[in-house]
């Protein structure tokens, strides 16, 4: 699916320099559950955000699906993204005044697809979330739990291929981060390529795979058995 | 797509009633009171624009110029120039020519005052009028035809046919009959051409008459030429002082010829008679400072709006950031917010529209006009209107849309930071700019007021009240209507003059200066022995003039010859000019005096007057002198008992039937003539304290708008400083002060504008008011306060709030 060779990411502000990533060489098959693990400031959010092309590597190559997406402008890889790659954020990052079904809506909205079958592909993905009761909600009116699993239907309304979560479950209860993490679990079942970041040794455990990130570094790669 | 951008802009708005009212109220009023301003100047640029070929049309207009007096200006032109310019300006199409003037009619034995025009016979060719009755062709087919107005009719014959019946119209000193020919439409309101009926010319009506003869030296005619399309008509202009050189009669002696006034003419264009001719009703230096000030007032909405819009892009981050994640193009995003904008002007628009339509009938009424708001009628406003709201709408959208197309979603998505650094010093500096024009409008409003209340309140040197003015009392009778006048117990004096305050005189003497042989010019004014007494005119030295031989200059009876020797009276500036060291010097002594260039008079000053204002009280009070001329005393003054004015009049009134039983008795209060003179310059005051109100409530509107926002975003910060130890007082002072700051840096911007700009305006004035500190002062403490009330609301109930509250939520 995808492979980092030599990654690097530096943040320069006028004074000081901060490296974030150095030297990551990471190889993601299609169809892995990833988890990245670290300590606060490791660098997990910036190399997510890598991958999923919301930021762009200051060194080193990023082959996504055969291509090295390393230089491209920002124009195409909202291209590549909006076909591929779906988000999850710790924040939800659901839009107030839009409603459940609007919300989920948006991700296609970029997509020229009409607006019936929008519609149709709206309705089953939230079906599949168990949030269709609330389609007409608005976001303040859900709990943690529903707002996220809003957002996991957003992400994967789409048919994407890769979806990259941000410690999808640190907002929420143990009760609700467990049903997430299923959730996601089912649609790696699927097919559905995911690598999350999260501080929960207990929600990597779902992964297949977990990288644990120090200062910019990978330092160790534990692949799980089969469950 | 397009319904989610709609979906999501509209729930914006309703998310965030307060702010998209302001932004959309602000916006509204700010063009609303653009458009009624450009309304009111359009409408007083489009005089006479409806008549058929307006564009063709130009008026001959008259200066003539005298070596020691002032220049006369008239909207006349000498008779014989039509046969002159039909003869020698081949691109000459027509001449058509009218008097106008207020005429007597006789209905049913009562007698009434109409507007009258004695017309060529090529006048309905020349204009095209709209018949309701009769045909322009033959409209003027007997000197007996008359034309009357709509109005006209209604009043005379009410709902029944005018055509074919009598009028009975007093010409020339006798009523004569005429027969309704057509009925035309009443002349519209901006329109020179004022009429309730029309004759056609006939000079037998004024076989006799001294001051009529078709010759230079009288201007008493309109005289209109239309010239074929494309004429240049500056070489005809050109043409204009040899037509005058070769046509005019030459004076036979030498004095006439030193007596002769130079003929200047001028061609004036129909549609500019209005503000840029001899009788010019409009000032175009007013309109255009009004012009500026709705381009003012369109600026401080339109920062409003663009500084609203951008405070609300921090709230709509996220949202975009979204869009980005899940794939929007930049364009899209562009595209997105633009569209917003425009859409949010446009309602703007619908509300402005709205409240022109609304406040319409009381600005017209306010303005005397007429001022339509016809959106749909011409092409001009409705395009120019709808590019305005949608460059606002584009340029305002515009700084959204780069900072978003720019944005970087992980900036958004991961972070705590305020997204609102790029744009908050852009913010700043227009609400800087708005605060700056407010200021100065707030300062030039003040001054403006000050100054037009401080002109009313001006000596005049006489005493207005309970004077009216009879006019046209110049005939053989005239002093017998005194003497019956004097004879009511409710009437206290009566005196007599060529002229009367207010309205100016055009004499022009010069006299020998003391101890030298310069001339100087003094303004004249026949007057009776009892004019000073009547308007109160105090006397500084000598005594008045009285009703004796050695005092008059000439009597209505006998050959009309002026007397080569009289006694006068100046005016104290009349003493300073001639050169004496005080008014008593001035008693006893001999000025000779030229009265015209061929009149010499031996003038003996009996008498000193305290100066009194005779032009307009903006003139400066000129040297003055008086004397007895009976034969030119056409007003007639007549001072009322203060305890019963009503049967003062009613005296007059019953007097003047008695006497002149088919002639209208026409008078004017003498306190409504003062009054008048104060009325554009009020107008204008108040119109400009109104608008000014207006820009400072929009930025107001802004600046309560921007610090609702300003505090919702810093609930946190604010927090943080409260944990940390921050007092209520600390927080409310430091939110005060950030809202202050912009408005002090405005007040350093405007004042000095103000300053510059005030003096220069008073500059023009001849009695006016000095420029103190005081009122800066006061509109500076003005202006803060103004901020801070805008404001102080938002920032106690922040400083108020529970700490744990505002930074739990994060």
């Amino acid at each position: 699916m995808l492979k980092l060779h030599n990654l690097s990411k530096v943040y320069r502000t006028d004074e000081v320099e901060t490296v974030a990533l150095d030297n990551v060489n990471i190889e993601i098959e299609s169809g892995e559950f990833v988890a990245i693990m670290g300590p606060s400031g490791c660098g997990k959010s910036t190399l997510l955000n890598i991958i999923g092309m919301l930021d762009t590597p200051s060194g080193g190559d990023y082959v996504f699906m055969g291509e090295n997406v390393a230089g491209y402008p920002e124009s195409k890889l909202s291209n590549i993204r909006k076909q591929n790659i779906g988000f999850i954020f710790q924040s939800f990052n659901l839009i107030d005044e839009l409603t459940v079904e609007e919300n989920i809506e948006l991700a296609l909205l970029y997509h020229n697809i009409p607006s019936s079958v929008r519609r149709e592909r709206v309705a089953k993905v939230m079906d599949k979330v168990g949030i269709a009761h609330r389609a007409k909600h608005m976001p303040s009116q859900l709990s943690g739990g529903q707002q996220q699993r809003v957002a996991v239907a957003r992400a994967v309304v789409g048919d994407q291929a890769m979806i990259l979560a941000d410690e999808p479950t640190g907002n929420l209860d143990s009760a609700h981060g467990q049903e997430v993490m299923e959730m996601l679990q089912a649609l790696n079942a699927e097919g559905t390529t995911i690598v999350m970041v999260t501080h929960s040794p207990a929600h990597a455990d779902y992964a297949r795979r977990t990288i644990n990130l120090f200062d910019g570094h990978v330092v160790t790669e534990n692949l799980r058995a089969a469950v | 797509m397009f319904s989610n951008y709609v979906k999501i802009a509209f729930r914006n708005l309703i998310r965030n009633k307060l702010f998209s009212f302001i932004n959309i109220i602000g916006l509204a009023i700010g063009l609303a009171a653009c458009a009624l301003i450009l309304l009111f100047v359009r409408d007083e640029f489009g005089w006479d624009d409806h008549w058929e070929r307006a564009e063709d049309i130009y008026r001959l207009e008259t200066t003539l110029q005298h070596p020691v007096s002032t220049d006369r200006l008239s909207p006349y032109a000498p008779d014989p120039m039509k046969d002159i310019l039909l003869d020698s300006v081949p691109e000459v199409e027509a001449v058509t020519r009218y008097m106008e003037g207020g005429m007597s009619i006789m209905r049913d034995g009562a007698v009434m005052l109409q507007e009258g025009l004695l017309a060529d016979p090529n006048f309905f060719e020349f204009f095209d009028f709209e018949f309701l009755a009769g045909d322009p062709d033959t409209a003027f087919n007997s000197m007996n035809s008359v034309v009357i107005s709509e109005r006209s009719a209604l009043s005379l014959y009410g709902d029944q046919a005018a055509l074919g019946r009598t009028v009975t119209i007093r010409i020339g000193g006798e009523f004569r009959d005429f027969t309704v020919s057509a009925v035309i439409t009443d002349p519209v309101v901006d329109t020179h051409i004022d009429h309730d009926f029309i004759l056609p010319f006939n000079r037998e009506y004024f076989v006799g008459s001294r001051w009529f003869t078709e010759d230079w030296r009288f201007l008493y005619r309109n005289v209109f030429v239309k010239f074929a399309p494309g004429t240049n008509v500056d070489s005809v202009r050109a043409a204009l002082p040899g037509l005058v050189e070769q046509h005019r009669p030459k004076p036979e002696d030498e004095a006439g010829q030193e007596n002769a006034r130079t003929v200047i003419l001028h061609l004036v264009a129909l549609t500019d008679a209005h503000l840029y001719s001899h009788a010019s009703t409009s000032d175009p230096d007013v309109l255009m400072g009004f012009v500026g000030l709705a381009a003012l007032i369109l600026l401080i909405a339109v920062a409003n709006f663009l500084n609203l819009s951008m405070a609300r892009t921090s709230n709509r981050a996220r949202e975009v950031a979204m869009r980005k994640v899940v794939g929007a193009s930049r364009k899209q995003i562009v595209e997105q917010f633009l569209g917003e904008a425009t859409a949010l002007a446009l309602i703007a628009m619908t509300v402005a529209f709205v409240l022109v339509e609304v406040s319409l009938p009381y600005y017209n009424e306010f303005l005397s006009a007429v001022v339509a708001f016809d959106f749909f009628a011409g092409p001009g406003i409705a395009v120019g209107g709808l590019m305005l709201v949608i460059t606002v709408g584009l340029v305002a959208g515009s700084f959204q849309a780069t900072y978003f197309a720019l944005l970087k979603p992980r900036d958004v998505l991961y972070s705590n930071m305020s997204s609102d650094h790029s744009t908050g010093r852009l913010r700043s500096v227009l609400v800087v700019a708005q605060f700056t024009i407010s200021i100065a409008l707030m300062v030039g409003a003040f001054f403006v007021n000050k100054q037009t209340n401080f002109a009313r309140t001006l000596d005049l040197g006489f005493n207005p009240e309970n004077l009216i003015v009879v006019a046209g009392t110049n005939s053989d009778q005239s002093n017998a209507l005194k003497t019956r006048l004097l004879a009511s117990d409710h009437i206290v004096s009566v005196g007599r003059s060529s002229d009367v305050p207010t309205r100016g005189s055009e004499d022009r003497l010069t006299m020998r200066q003391l101890g030298t042989e310069e001339l100087v010019t003094l303004d004249g004014l026949p007057t009776d022995a009892d004019f000073f007494s009547v308007f109160e005119i105090p006397l500084i030295a000598g005594r008045y003039l009285t009703d004796t031989e050695a005092d008059y200059l000439r009597q209505r009876a006998g050959d009309g010859e002026y007397r080569e020797r009289a006694n006068i009276v100046v005016n104290k500036s009349g003493a300073e000019l001639l050169g004496f060291k005080d008014p008593a010097a001035a008693i006893g002594q001999t000025v000779p005096t030229n009265l015209t260039a061929t009149q010499y008079l031996e003038a003996t000053i009996v008498g000193v007057v305290d100066d009194f204002h005779f032009d307009s009280a903006r003139d400066v009070i000129r040297p003055g002198i008086y004397y007895l001329d009976e034969r030119r005393l056409a007003e007639m003054t007549v001072r009322l008992s203060r305890f019963n004015r009503e049967a003062a009049i009613a005296d007059l009134e019953a007097v003047w039937r008695d006497m002149f039983p088919d002639q209208v008795l026409f008078y004017s209060y003498m306190g409504d003539l003062v009054e008048e003179q104060y009325q554009t310059e009020d107008q204008l005051s108040t119109a400009l304290m109104a608008f000014t109100l207006l820009a400072v409530t929009i930025s107001c509107l802004g600046l309560y708008g921007l610090a609702s926002f300003a505090v919702d975003r810093r609930t946190k910060e604010i927090g943080i400083r409260r944990v940390l130890g921050a007092s209520f007082t600390d927080v409310a002072v430091m939110l005060i002060w950030q809202f202050s700051k912009p408005i002090v840096i405005a007040l350093l911007v405007a004042l000095p504008i103000a300053v510059y700009m005030v003096n220069d305006w008073l500059s023009g004035f001849a009695y006016r008011i000095d420029m103190e500190a005081a009122p800066f002062v006061m509109v500076a403490l003005t202006a803060v306060a103004i901020g801070w009330a805008t404001v102080a609301g938002h920032a106690f109930k922040v400083a108020r709030a529970n700490p744990v509250k505002a930074l739990r939520y994060e």
